[in-house]
């Protein structure tokens, strides 16, 4: 057997699993066609276009599916939220959009209901902090601990590793703050600073645990 | 409104009865991020792209032409046997 003769046998393979898992979702493709039609006039209705003709000709094309349960509860949940879209935009004052929305009660009588969202909302645990205070707080006792001249005549790099042990060794976490300051600081100034980016991540991850260190 | 991933898995779906593979590859694609976890679509989007890749493979081969190049030493004719 040639080389095009396999892949001919394979291609004609490949084709038939195709044609035929499509062929077994035929209903459900025929319920998106049905939907995807009512979406565009959806779409349509709320930029303020006239639907009529295309609902009405939407709903006599597809009553017979819905008197006769072909549509999903997903699927009635989408049309419901459709109708209810177009409902909000129907002028009651016009005969057959009048006509229109009392099918669209009918099409709800049967069911077609959409979906009421609950929203629940929780007031905040605590009442919001003082955040710039904080930080000028953390900003000015780092300076203050930066200058009390400990660490006079030494480099950065050796004072960056003193104010990382104390990190570690303190519940403070002004010097967490400080570390992470100094190692940007040392970034900016075109320095390695690696091995003080995961000495500071395994800090934060035994204080904070690993959602608050990324 | 319809979700428009949805609406892209169904429209590979109805690309693949009308045989329009590439299409409905594009459509798959778009569909990714919230179908990936789904073995279905996984099966149908991998057959699709390797129906492609065939197709192609057959197309280069059937496609494929072999050139003769006539080479004349000196510029003399040569008599081939």
């Amino acid at each position: 057997m040639s080389r095009l003769e396999v892949l001919k046998g394979l291609e004609s393979t490949l084709q038939g699993f195709l044609a035929r898992a499509v062929e077994a979702e035929e209903e459900r493709i025929d319920a998106f066609r049905c939907i995807d039609k009512l979406d565009g006039i959806a779409r349509d209705s709320l930029r303020g276009r006239l639907v009529s003709a295309r609902l009405g000709s939407w709903f006599s094309q597809n009553t017979n599916r819905l008197e006769t349960d072909r549509f999903s509860k997903s699927e009635v949940t989408s049309i419901a939220n459709l109708l209810g879209d177009i409902r909000s935009g129907l002028d009651d004052s016009d005969p057959e959009s009048h006509k229109l929305a009392r099918e669209i009660e009918r099409w709800r009588g049967k069911g077609v209901v959409p979906k009421r969202k609950l929203v629940l909302k929780l007031k905040p645990r605590s009442a919001e902090r003082d955040l710039l205070g904080l930080l000028t707080g953390f900003l000015t006792r780092g300076v203050e601990h930066l200058e009390s001249g400990e660490f006079e005549g030494r480099h950065l790099l050796s004072i960056l590793d003193d104010v990382l042990k104390s990190a570690a060794a303190k519940e403070d976490k002004m010097y967490i703050h400080l570390a992470g300051a100094m190692i940007y600081f040392l970034k900016m100034n075109g320095y390695k600073i690696g091995p003080f980016v995961r000495r500071l991540r395994e800090i934060e991850n035994e204080r904070f645990g690993h959602i608050n260190a990324e | 409104m319809l979700n428009e991933t949805e609406k892209a898995y169904f429209k590979a779906l109805l690309a693949i009865k009308e045989m329009d593979y590439s299409g409905a590859a594009g459509f798959f694609r778009f569909a990714e991020n919230q179908f990936a976890d789904a073995p279905e679509f996984r099966i149908l989007k991998e057959t699709t792209e390797l129906l492609i890749a065939v197709k192609e493979e057959i197309f280069e081969i059937e496609n494929e032409r072999i050139e003769i190049e006539e080479i004349l030493s000196d510029g003399q004719e040569t008599e081939f046997r």
